[in-house]
């Protein structure tokens, strides 16, 4: 019998439907979104990285001497005056940096554990040379950096727990800066930690200033190369200029007199 | 030429899978890895048992169906190149292959060698069309595109979707993915019309099912496509964008 057009069943024109989307992360939410936490992780790792290399120029003033060096230490201080009230430029810098370090940990702990169950229970080989491992290691890096920064504040700004022997504290007109470091550098292990770690944030400033550009969404390649040369080149500029102090002192080359 | 294959083997999604040894020694070094998993099956089918299930389409690298991981890379060895065009003369004779499905948090197993992949298939559902009512096709010279223009697009156009790119990454991330899409749709006139939007939606199903970028740049190494990096960029870029402008 032949069958009328009628008869025949609708043609189905709806699209097929699709699983149901797989919750993978109980972190991930619309308010901390991974793009917005990424761009976070950018900017306040510019700052710190900014923060580094002046950083860097001020402890390169120990090859001018004691003076030069505590000079520009109560210099920090008293920058600024009479314009602002005394400490008050030191004081913006350190909130500001503080701010930038609580986003930039949190940003990252919070993009660590949700990559972390998005790879799932199988890990993934790394085949991508120099770029892949300095991924690799930037969350292990980033904590020890962390502990580091605790660790050199006590040491040389407070003067507390782990300071050398002899450490005399700044006040609001005299600084012993110097003095503090040749103290500190003169014993081998302080010295070993802090070599360590130049290393340590050297390959962190590395992979970081050369993923900025990323994170802030630059499609031109020559944008992404040039940052991949300023990265690396303040990367080894960090590298050489800090960890060179201690081992200077070690050799006698900055001593006390 | 003869091959040890350690190969997956998992019932379904529910079960726990294993690695099983085969060897198989009537292979020919032409032979593609997908044509390896074919002989062994007759193999296997003649001996009564269950054969291995992976995905294959086309075999000319162009559906994004197949797609394994041989000794941890995905795809396989051969970069740039899908599962099926991987030939089996890369390997010496003899040797051991440990092939596993494309592993990812957002991928799971449906039997074997075989993946869901649909979480790639969400985030083109959430907006990787044109929305606006196009019309009819416009005098030839009425909205004029440069040439380079439409090149650059179709170099982002040509992913397959294959999902190699997510396997590949320690983060389980499928921002190259993602990337390809919005910025080939955002680089033409049409489509450019709804690019926030767009971005809004397809970025968000993204991130509900995959990871953050690192930058390990291990994705576009296994691209079959060689999508660049610039993909990845792109996914900030559209994102950032969507933050500042006017909606649509």
């Amino acid at each position: 019998m032949a069958v009328s057009v009628e008869d025949k069943p609708p043609i189905a024109r709806e699209p097929a439907e699709l699983p149901p989307a797989l919750t993978l992360s109980p972190l991930t939410s619309k308010a901390l979104p991974n793009w917005a936490l990424k761009a976070c992780m950018a900017i306040t790792g510019t700052v710190g990285a900014l923060f580094l290399a002046v950083h860097l120029l001020g402890n390169l003033k120990v090859y001018l001497g004691a003076d030069a060096f505590n000079k520009y230490a109560s210099g920090l201080r008293s920058f600024g005056e009479p314009y602002l009230p005394a400490e008050s430029f030191l004081w913006l810098l350190r909130i500001v940096l503080l701010i930038c370090l609580v986003v930039h940990v949190i940003a990252g702990i919070m993009l660590w554990e949700r990559s972390r169950v998005a790879r799932g229970k199988f890990k993934a080989k790394r085949t991508n040379g120099l770029r892949a491992w300095s991924a690799t290691i930037q969350p292990i890096s980033g904590i020890l950096i962390f502990v580091f920064l605790i660790f050199h504040l006590a040491d040389l700004t407070w003067g507390k727990v782990v300071a050398a022997q002899g450490f005399v504290e700044t006040t609001a007109t005299t600084s012993s800066a110097y003095q503090n470091l040749v103290h500190d550098f003169s014993r081998p292990w302080s010295a070993i930690i802090y070599v360590i770690m130049m290393i340590l944030i050297a390959a962190h400033v590395g992979h970081g200033v050369s993923t900025v550009v990323h994170d802030l969404g630059s499609m031109g390649w020559r944008w992404r190369a040039v940052f991949v040369v300023i990265a690396g080149a303040l990367a080894i500029v960090i590298l050489l200029g800090n960890a060179s102090i201690p081992i200077a002192v070690l050799a006698k080359v900055v001593t006390l007199s | 030429m003869k091959l040890t294959l350690d190969i997956w083997r998992q019932k379904d999604s529910a079960s726990e899978g294993h690695f099983e040894t085969y060897e198989v020694d009537d292979l020919d070094p032409g032979m593609s890895v997908l044509e390896m998993f074919d002989r062994l099956n007759e193999h296997l089918i003649l001996e009564g048992k269950e054969p291995v299930t992976f995905e294959s389409d086309c075999r000319e690298s162009i559906c994004g169906c197949c797609g394994v991981t041989i000794d941890g890379h995905p795809h396989g060895p051969t970069p740039h190149m899908t599962t099926c065009m991987q030939r089996l003369r890369q390997f010496t004779d003899g040797q051991r292959l440990r092939i596993e499905p494309l592993r990812a948090g957002a991928y799971p197993v449906v039997q074997d060698l075989m993946v869901d992949r649909s979480g790639l298939d969400r985030i083109i559902a959430a907006g990787g069309n044109v929305d606006v009512d196009a019309g009819s096709a416009p005098d030839a010279e009425a909205l004029p595109v440069e040439h380079a223009t439409v090149e650059k697009a179709l170099d982002f156009a040509v992913c397959i979707g294959c999902g190699a790119c997510v396997a590949a990454c320690p983060n389980g991330a499928a921002m190259l993915f993602t990337g390809a899409k919005l910025l080939h749709l955002s680089l033409l006139p049409m489509p450019k019309i709804e690019r926030n939007r767009r971005a809004e939606r397809m970025v968000a199903a993204m991130e509900g099912e995959f990871g953050a970028c690192s930058l390990y740049g291990e994705c576009s190494a296994v691209c079959p496509e060689e999508i660049p990096l610039t993909a990845v960029a792109a996914v900030q870029h559209e994102r950032l964008g969507a933050l500042l402008a006017r909606k649509l």
